[in-house]
């Protein structure tokens, strides 16, 4: 093997591994994506859930359901905080609590005081709807 | 396009919003629900999708108020939600842009809030 066979197959061999490395990290890249993707979009169900459970009108108001299900979806969301791999998806997912936190808070004193109209759930829902989709990226 | 006869014939029909506007006597306030309306208008025309998407969530909700449909406590809450939503998006404008930006949404929305909303309530 002469001088120049032996350069062009380090180059070469340098050169795929580097495709490797690239190809390996945009597939681990684009998995993580797809995981918290798929995070969000089951925040956004039980977010919707939530709704249709109590901004329902004339419903009796159960403060102690009501409180169950609040802490329920504090915890998803702190776990899908603290579990996410994707970091710029972090602050978004904050941003997400932040919307339910203040969902949760006009909704029980609506509910409490036996204020809800389908008018404002059906407002509520497309609210939240507008916001994943962004988070989305849509 | 703005100037397509679906969006022509849109801008010159009036919006139940703007029938029950136009009712306002009181010469004082006159002047600044003309202002809001203009505004609604241009940005219910605007190209950027999430200006237009902003003025029809407004005005509709802005007419669930006037027929009692959600209270005042909701809409400022809904006009809050929406706010915190453009945030980002103007925050994302070219500088040049910004302001005007702004002015189409956060501005309307304001308005909305604290001089549309009350008038409204109060001519039912």
């Amino acid at each position: 093997m002469n001088l120049n066979t032996a350069k062009n197959l380090i180059v070469r061999n340098a050169l795929l591994g580097a495709a490797a490395i690239i190809l390996t990290s945009c597939g681990t890249a684009t998995f993580t994506k797809t995981g918290s993707d798929a995070t969000i979009e089951s925040l956004r169900s039980f977010h919707l859930a939530f709704i249709d459970e109590f901004a329902v009108p004339r419903k009796r108001f159960n403060g102690a359901a009501f409180d169950a299900r609040v802490n329920e979806g504090d915890t998803k969301f702190q776990q899908a905080i603290a579990n996410e791999k994707f970091t710029a998806r972090r602050p978004v997912l904050i941003d997400l609590k932040a919307q339910f936190d203040a969902d949760a808070a006009h909704l029980r004193s609506k509910a409490s005081h036996g204020k809800v109209t389908s008018a404002l759930a059906s407002e509520m829902k497309k609210d939240i709807n507008k916001i994943y989709d962004h988070a989305l990226g849509r | 396009m703005p100037s397509d006869d679906k969006t022509k014939h849109k801008k010159t029909r009036k919006s139940e919003l703007d029938s029950a506007l136009d009712q306002v006597g009181d010469e004082s306030v006159a002047a600044a629900t003309k202002e809001f309306q203009d505004l609604l208008a241009q940005a219910k025309g605007d190209t950027t999708e999430l200006i237009r998407q902003n003025a029809e969530e407004l005005e509709q909700r802005l007419l669930l108020l006037k027929e009692h449909k959600i209270d005042k406590e909701d809409f400022d809450y809904f006009v809050e939600n929406q706010k915190r939503d453009l945030r980002v998006f103007i925050d994302s404008q070219p500088a040049q842009a910004q302001e005007r930006a702004e002015k189409l949404t956060l501005q309307l929305l304001g308005m909305a809030a604290t001089k549309i909303a009350p008038l409204l309530l109060a001519m039912i």
